[in-house]
Parts: C-alpha cells; structure tokens; sequence
C-alpha cells in the first residue's frame, strides 16, 4: 500500500514539472503552419459540436426568419463576416485559408446547423477557433443574421452581390456605407432598420456617439460605428439630417382589436387611470419632438417594438435622458408596447403643429 | 432613584408633553370629530386613573394594612364582583360610549365632496363641490371650509394608505380598488398637518399633507381660483417646463401638459408645501427635488433631471414657484 501510494505520488509530481517545462521553457510548438497534432483536430470539433448542441436554445425562440430580416443579415455579414467566411462567389484570402483551424467557407460552416445552433454560435463565437462572440449584450439582434446564413447554401454569386450592393447616394464620401442598410435618403425600406430621415441631426449623433461608447447596445451598429472614421460621423450625421423627410412607408394595415387606438390613448396619456407619462410629451406627432429625442410619427413598428421593449427591460441607454426613458417604459406591458408601435407607425403624415 | 433615571424619565416626560400641542397633534383640536375624539381620550384616560388608583390602593390595602386573609365567601365576592362583574359592567359602558360616537365620525356632508387617491407617496386630491361635473384637481394639499362637514372619499392607486389629519379627525385606511369615505367638520381656521398612517414603502415617513381650515368666504374664493386654468408666465422657466417633457406626467390645466401620472402644477406655487408635506414652497427646494427626487424621497417615481445645469434648474424652478 506504501509503495503504490509513493509511486503515485512521484508519477503525479513528474507530470507536474512536465506540466510546467512545457509552459515555461517553451516546449511545445505554437507555430500554425503544420495544423494540429493527429487526433487533437476531431476531438476539438466533438467537443464543439455537443457543446454547441447542449446550449442551443429551444427551436421556439427563433423567431420568424424572413427576408427583412435575412436583408440586414446579409448587409451585417458582409461587413463583419465575410473577411473571414467567404460569401457565396467570394473565396476566402490565402491568408485566412491558412488558419488553424480554417474558417469554413460559409455555404460549408451553415450546412449542417439548424437556426437555434446558428444563433447559439453566432451569438457566443467559439472558443480557441478566431470566431468571436457577438459584440454587445443584446440577443435579438443575432437573428438577423441567422436569417440571411439559412439563405446561404444555394445562393448564387449575383444574389448575393445584389444583397449587399452599395446603393446609388450624393452625399459625402463614404456615406454609402450607411445608406447600404439606411437608405441613401435615409429610408432604408426596411422595418428591421430605423428611418433617419425623420431624425434631428442631434438625436443621429447623440445615437452614435452612444453605440460607439457602448451605452446603447447594438452588435450591428457597434461593428458600423467602429468601421467609420470618427471625423466623417458629423458629415454623414448632417447628411441624413438634411434628408428631406421622404414619402412615409406604406403604413402597416392595422392588425385590428383596436391596436392603433390603444395606442394613441397611451402616446397621448388621454386614459388616466393607467401610470403611464405621454410619450408625445417629448415625441410628438402632436407637438414637434424635442431636438434630442427621436421622431417617432412613421418609423417602422418593429424597430419601435424592440426598442421599448429594450427600454423597458433596463437594456437600453444612451444620451444624459436615459434614466427617464427607462422610467417611462417601466410600466409597459407587451400589449401596450405593440400598440404603441403600431399607433407611431401609422401617424406617418402627421406634420408637428 | 439615580439622577440618570430621573432625567430620562423628565425627557421621556417632555416628549410625551410636546405630542399635546403642534400642528399634528389629536389633543390640539380644530374640529367637531377630533373635539369628539379628544373628549373619548380624556375620559378614556380619566377612567384609567381611578382604577389604577383603585387597584393600587387595594393590593397596599391587602399586603401593608390589613394582612390577614379573607373568609372564603368574602374571597369569591372579590373574584366574582371584582374579576367579573365589575369589568363588564365598566367596558361595556366605554364600549357603548365609544361606539355611539362612530355615526358621527361619518355623518353626511353638507355638499363639499373631497375625494383623496393615495399615490407612492403623495396625495392626489379632487373637490367636487355640490352639483359638479367635473372637479377641481389639486394635490397634497387639503383646504377645507370652517363650520361646514365636508365628506372625504379615500381611495388608493397601488397600496394601502392611511388617511389621518390628527387635529381634524379620525384616521380611514385607503384601499386600492376598495373605496371608504369618512366626514370632517373643523371648526377652527389654521394649518394643521396629516401623515400617511399605514407603512406603504419606502417613503412612508415622508408622506404628509397640509391641511388648511378656512373661513366659508375664503374657501370658495381659493376653489374658485384653484379651479381657473394656468396662468403661465413668460421665461426661459416656461420653455423648459415643456421642452423637457414636464407634461407627460403633470397637467397645468389649460395647456397641452396633461400628464395624469404626477401631481397637477396647475397652481403649484399656491400651495404651502413641495413634495407632500415634506419641502418648503421655495424655488431652491423646487430646484433640489427636481435635480433629484429620489435623494429626498427614496424610491420616488420621478426620474432625476440632474442633466439639467444649475441655471436651468433655477429657472425652472423660480417659474414654477410663480404658478399660484
């Protein structure tokens, strides 16, 4: 019994100055060119893989994947994703093909997860791969993009070049970039991507700013504002801001039981016996909205919805007001906050008085 | 007895003295109930004076004087008479005394109907004079006229509350959903100050009202100007007032601020207190609670406007003092 318990204790201390010759005298070999050692490359893609399937979240979550959303996906995809993943008719650099391990051209890396997984990794990176989480804290915005990767096996080259094609904008150089998802006179068309053009100059850059310092969280507009020089924001702010503000979208049909008129008695605080403070107080459309507070007679309903219910779940920040934005939407509950959107959107053509 | 504990019992002895007087004293009455529950107390008191004297006199009686012991009958007189009989015999007639005052407590108004909505934390109040529509909205503030019963309507937004003005009347708890009215009839013209008096959170302590008492005349002149839309002054003040969306919660009858979630500032500046009960009517505490409300009054719905610069808030704050 002594002898083995000696042997097991000299064999545990060997392989504790193994351990660590290997950390500290620089033993193993870090160099990339050679990929892994045999064995190691499917034992870490196992561990991926069960890993990934363990914490996917329910199929029920995913919400419905359509081609608005895919749009914004696929303009998100282009700016962040494709450096590393190819897109359909883009090959991969020799550079990145020379990873280890490589990042799978993405027709490849999509081919077998389903929508669930494909947020789960999308949102979460993987670990000791190059593939990084999703830049904020917010966890609706990686549907997007889920949306436009369900779309990818099968898509041709053109399909994709037209997804992501730089609209036709005069305006500053470079402003393109923004118009990819906004629109080139700031109606981006698109019920997943806010309007600009009904937005002050201030309200645009008091947003940016707060992306770019994290106070509002956004994984998309964090990668956009990190892509644009600092100095060419207050042009392409102004830009925007000049916009005419264009034809309102079509206003959403209303989706009936009076959604649009509950909407309007709380935007206007005319039922008193709810706790809830007049959002036309600082939005309008019944007076003009303060400079610093957004417009919201015309922006899309689905946009509206996530952001009050970011505001109302404590997710949302940004600008000196936050605090009082968040103790507006306290008492919202999901009925009011779909009714309130759907009142905005549909009041696109009111002017302020 | 040591000199430490002789002047404990003179402080204690003056805290109890100073509850007598004050605005929020129940003993310093200003109307016909809480005369009425001043006269139950006295005599409540008086009665426990005499049997305390009684029952002390007696065990002296029993242990110093006359030791020996009593014949069996006399003993189960003493129980029976004394345990028994004796008590029912005087709570009873306290309790007859006491409960034929309740219908008083509650007697029907002469036409003024005050309703009061208790709120986390301040006190949302209505008058409806004899015959209106609609009311007059104010807020924690109670003005009522001398001479004259007035019915007080309780109700609650979110919690129970107490309504209680210790120099006018009784206190009747506010339910939410549950409405319960009493009566006020104070006679004598003056302030006086109530308290929330049922623990509603964490700013309990710091719900009060002032109550005004005032001559007929008076009365319905202040209702009729209190009932008059805003008169705003011009001023940096008053762009302020809207620009920051002051009027998604607060109403100044008249204008497009028509918020129903906060107090009505339609005549704030005529009211004697800022906060329920708890600031003075300055512009520098106006200033102070708007910078902040939850540093004054922790847990208030308000959010801080602490944006604003000191300039600002000045302005803002010396425009709403001039709302009367």
């Amino acid at each position: 019994m002594k002898t083995v318990l000696k042997t097991t204790v000299a064999l545990a201390g060997l392989a504790l100055l193994a351990g660590l010759a290997v950390v500290f005298l620089g033993l193993f070999n870090t160099s990339a060119r050679n990929g892994h050692l045999p064995l190691v490359a499917p034992v870490l893609h196992t561990t991926f893989r069960n890993s990934v399937e363990l914490r996917a979240p329910p199929p029920s979550e995913v919400p419905e994947l359509d081609e608005a959303r895919a749009a914004l996906g696929a303009r998100h995809y282009d700016t962040a994703c494709k450096i590393c993943h190819g897109a359909p008719g883009q090959p991969r650099s020799a550079t990145i093909r020379a990873m280890v391990p490589q990042p799978p051209p993405i027709a490849e890396a999509v081919s077998d997860w389903a929508p669930n997984e494909l947020g789960w990794i999308v949102r979460e990176g993987v670990k000791m791969s190059g593939m990084p989480g999703w830049p904020s804290t917010r966890d609706d915005e990686v549907w997007a993009l889920v949306a436009f990767l369900t779309r990818v096996p099968g898509m041709a080259a053109e399909d994709y070049a037209r997804l992501t094609a730089p609209p036709p904008v005069e305006g500053p150089e470079g402003v393109t970039y923004c118009a990819g998802c906004h629109g080139a006179e700031g109606v981006s068309g698109n019920p997943h991507i806010p309007r600009l053009d009904i937005l002050s100059a201030d309200y645009i850059a008091l947003s940016l700013r707060s992306y770019a310092e994290g106070e509002r969280q956004s994984g998309i507009m964090a990668q956009a504002v990190s892509l644009v020089p600092e100095q060419a924001l207050a042009d392409y702010v102004a830009h925007f801001a000049a916009s005419p503000a264009g034809e309102a979208p079509e206003a959403p049909a209303d989706p009936g039981g009076g959604l649009v008129e509950r909407g309007r008695a709380l935007a206007l605080a005319t039922d008193t016996s709810r706790k809830v403070p007049a959002c036309s107080a600082c939005h309008g459309p019944s007076r003009e909205a303060r400079s610093d507070a957004p417009r919201l007679a015309g922006q899309y309903a689905p946009y509206l919805d996530r952001q009050l219910r970011l505001w109302r779940n404590g997710l949302r920040g940004g600008g000196p007001r936050a605090n009082i934005m968040r103790e507006a939407a306290a008492r919202l509950t999901d009925e009011d906050i779909a009714a309130l959107a759907a009142f905005y959107a549909s009041s696109g053509d009111q002017t302020a008085q | 007895m040591g000199r430490r504990y002789s002047s404990a019992a003179a402080f204690s002895m003056a805290g109890a003295l100073a509850a007598c007087d004050g605005p929020q004293s129940a003993l310093r009455t200003g109307g016909v109930d809480a005369a009425q529950l001043a006269q139950l107390f006295w005599v409540m008191l008086a009665g426990a004076v005499v049997l305390w004297l009684l029952v002390n006199g007696l065990f002296l009686y029993v242990t110093r004087i006359k030791t020996r012991s009593l014949s069996r009958k006399w003993a189960e007189a003493l129980i029976i008479g004394g345990g028994i009989v004796f008590p029912t015999i005087v709570l009873g007639a306290l309790l007859a005394y006491g409960l034929t005052m309740m219908p008083d407590q509650r007697a029907p108004g002469d036409g003024l109907r005050v309703r009061i909505t208790g709120e986390q934390w301040w006190w949302r109040v209505e008058y409806w004079p004899e015959g209106a529509e609609t009311p007059v909205i104010s807020a924690n503030e109670l003005r009522l006229p001398a001479g004259l019963r007035s019915e007080i309507e309780l109700t609650s937004a979110e919690v129970i509350h107490s309504f209680w003005v210790p120099g006018l009347g009784g206190k009747t708890d506010m339910f939410p959903g549950r409405p319960t009215r009493m009566s006020l009839e104070p006679t004598e013209p003056g302030s006086y100050r109530g308290q929330c008096a049922e623990f509603c959170g964490a700013s309990h302590a710091l719900m009060a009202m002032q109550a005004v008492v005032m001559e007929p005349a008076a009365f319905d002149a202040w209702l009729a100007k209190e009932a008059a839309p805003a008169s705003l002054p011009e001023g940096p003040g008053r762009d302020l007032f809207f620009r920051e969306g002051c009027g998604a919660c607060h109403s100044l009858r008249g204008t497009e601020a028509a918020g129903a979630v906060g107090p009505d500032l339609t005549h704030l500046g005529g009211r004697s207190s800022l906060a329920a009960g708890i600031l003075p009517m300055t512009s520098e505490a106006l200033a102070r609670w708007i910078f902040d409300p939850a540093s004054i009054k922790p847990e208030a719905h308000m959010p801080a406007y602490s944006h604003l610069s000191d300039a600002e808030l000045a302005s803002l704050a010396g425009w709403l003092e001039q709302l009367q």
